[in-house]
């Protein structure tokens, strides 16, 4: 791992520098608090909208807080996934084509150490992000329709976090191995169709990486399979060490692709 | 001399074409090389195979007393550099991925930034520098860890006349601390600063040795006297020599005339000889004269 920790700053103070730390846990944040919100205000704001016919009524369910948590948890696996993806993308594959990794490549440094400082920096902006929205969305749920376990809560958080650690590693692994175009289609094929997958058979595919942002909810609601669960976070985190070290390798073949 | 780098039939094919194909040459310690040839001729490829960025299809790139990657610096055409750092930090960085201490990194980027003349500018960001300024620091990040050889692939032909003239200055300077390989194709450049030249064309070296014997085996031997006038050139020409207005053209062919039948001929001429001088070939035209034999 010959100069992780040089490297390791460097990203990290290219995340600072571009605001990533900042702006990525800021929309996690807006995506949390959107559903206590708009659920609770929502006879208030179609009101306010106007146009409701006279004599409208509307039959809202009653919410408990994990409904709420479990809104806000399926705000972060779209448009949350979506920003996500879509920054760390390029982050390999574009540093190629612009010749910036060439100065990099050109020097003693271990393909295992490149990979993992952004594999490590973007696994921090996501973990802010996800400690920012979990934060907004259970801060206003406790406020508005009452608290949640914090024990659970916390089991529910990691368990995101652990899903997002595969999406990463994904991700990353697609930019170390194509192209950026072809790595955004790819990381996205992957991840979202993997969703619409889960879906359609989902009652019948229950030991995979995608379930686990439900079964994070499940957990807080007391109703989980624990044997389905530990599968699931068992082959979630052996295929992230896989998707690391198919990044690495493809990361080493191609950096002949490295514009000069 | 001490032989520094030794390469043996280094050949790099793309599918159907051959970019590299059987290059051997070496390089002396402390020298400066210039790797010569058209655009499309194998020079990037050379090099970037001599960075260890791409691995050559056969023949093999040794370095001798060291390990190549830990012992060069490599600037590129056009040198991509993060534009959120200021110059002293990517150049700190540089230092340190080559195994400078994280004490020793940051005196020693300071020091390589003021040789450059980055000085003052060690803590703009680089979003900032004009091309001659990043040009420069992409030279103080290849010497920053004082490499053994520095390979540089075109390193002045994206810069105006007075950015070429300071990089140019700058690496003469480093002429007398490593050795130096680089390509170009603008040949004045290679003319000022050169000890070897390898000549590339279609992946083949096909011409190499210093500026002196390349110039032996390609220099006409061509000799310009001038006369006060057009008459008397034209009276002391020969039926064979070409004149030129005022100026006859004597050319040598197997050695003949001699250099003593010349110098009687001239010593014995009646009429005003202003200026007697020997015809050297430039660079350029000697390039010609190598891509038409190959």
């Amino acid at each position: 791992m010959r100069g992780f920790n040089v490297l390791l700053q460097k990203e990290f103070k290219e995340a600072w520098r571009s605001w990533k730390f900042l702006w990525i846990p800021l929309v996690f944040a807006l995506l949390g608090m959107s559903d206590p919100l708009t659920n609770y205000y929502m006879m208030d704001i179609l009101n306010a909208v106007g146009n409701v016919p006279e004599g409208f009524e509307m039959l809202m369910p009653e919410l408990m807080p994990v409904d709420l948590l479990q809104a806000s948890i399926g705000q972060f696996q779209t448009i949350g996934l979506l920003v996500m993806m879509a920054t760390f993308v390029g982050v390999i594959s574009k540093e190629r084509a612009s010749g910036m990794a060439t100065l990099l490549y050109v020097r003693p440094i271990s393909f295992g150490a490149y990979f993992m400082s952004k594999f490590i920096v973007m696994s921090t902006v996501s973990f802010v992000s996800i400690l920012a929205g979990f934060a907004a969305s259970v801060y206003y749920t406790s406020i508005l329709y009452g608290t949640l376990e914090i024990g659970s809560l916390l089991v529910s958080l990691c368990t995101y976090y652990i899903w997002l650690l595969f999406v990463i590693a994904v991700t990353l692994m697609m930019s170390a191995s194509f192209k950026t175009i072809i790595a955004t289609t790819c990381a996205f094929t992957v991840i979202f169709v993997g969703q619409i997958v889960d879906m359609i058979v989902g009652l019948f595919w229950t030991i995979s990486p995608w379930k686990l942002a439900n079964y994070g909810t499940l957990l807080v609601r007391g109703t989980m399979e624990m044997s389905d669960y530990w599968w699931s976070l068992t082959i979630t985190i052996a295929l992230t060490i896989l998707c690391i070290c198919i990044g690495i390798i493809m990361m080493k073949r191609n950096a002949a692709m490295a514009k000069i | 001399m001490t032989t520094i780098l030794q390469v043996t039939g280094l050949t790099k094919q793309f599918a159907e074409h051959k970019a590299v194909d059987d290059v051997h040459f070496i390089l002396e310690e402390k020298t400066s090389t210039a790797l010569i040839g058209p655009n499309g001729a194998g020079k990037t490829t050379t090099l970037s195979m001599l960075t260890g960025l791409l691995k050559p299809t056969a023949g093999s790139v040794k370095m001798l007393n060291g390990d190549l990657r830990t012992n060069i610096g490599f600037l590129p055409q056009y040198p991509q550099f993060y534009p959120w750092l200021s110059a002293l930090e990517f150049t700190e960085m540089a230092a340190r991925l080559n195994g400078v201490t994280a004490k020793n990194a940051k005196l020693e980027a300071q020091k390589t930034l003021e040789f450059v003349g980055l000085g003052n500018a060690q803590h703009k960001k680089i979003a900032t520098f004009s091309g001659g300024m990043k040009q420069r620091l992409g030279i103080s990040q290849a010497i920053v860890h004082k490499p053994k050889l520095l390979l540089l692939d075109e390193p002045v032909s994206a810069l105006d006349p007075v950015g070429r003239r300071e990089v140019l200055d700058l690496l003469k300077g480093l002429q007398q601390e490593t050795t130096i390989l680089y390509s170009t194709h603008i040949l004045n450049d290679a003319e000022e600063m050169t000890d070897q030249l390898l000549f590339l064309q279609n992946g083949k070296l096909v011409e190499q040795g210093t500026l002196r014997e390349v110039r032996q085996r390609f220099d006409e031997q061509n000799y310009v006297v001038e006369f006060s006038n057009d008459q008397e050139a034209k009276l002391f020409a020969s039926s064979s020599e070409h004149v030129i207005g005022c100026y006859v053209y004597i050319e040598i062919v197997n050695e003949e005339p001699t250099m003593k039948e010349l110098l009687q001929r001239l010593s014995g001429c009646p009429y005003t000889i202003r200026k007697v001088e020997r015809q050297t070939a430039s660079l350029e035209e000697i390039f010609m004269k190598v891509a038409k034999k190959a």
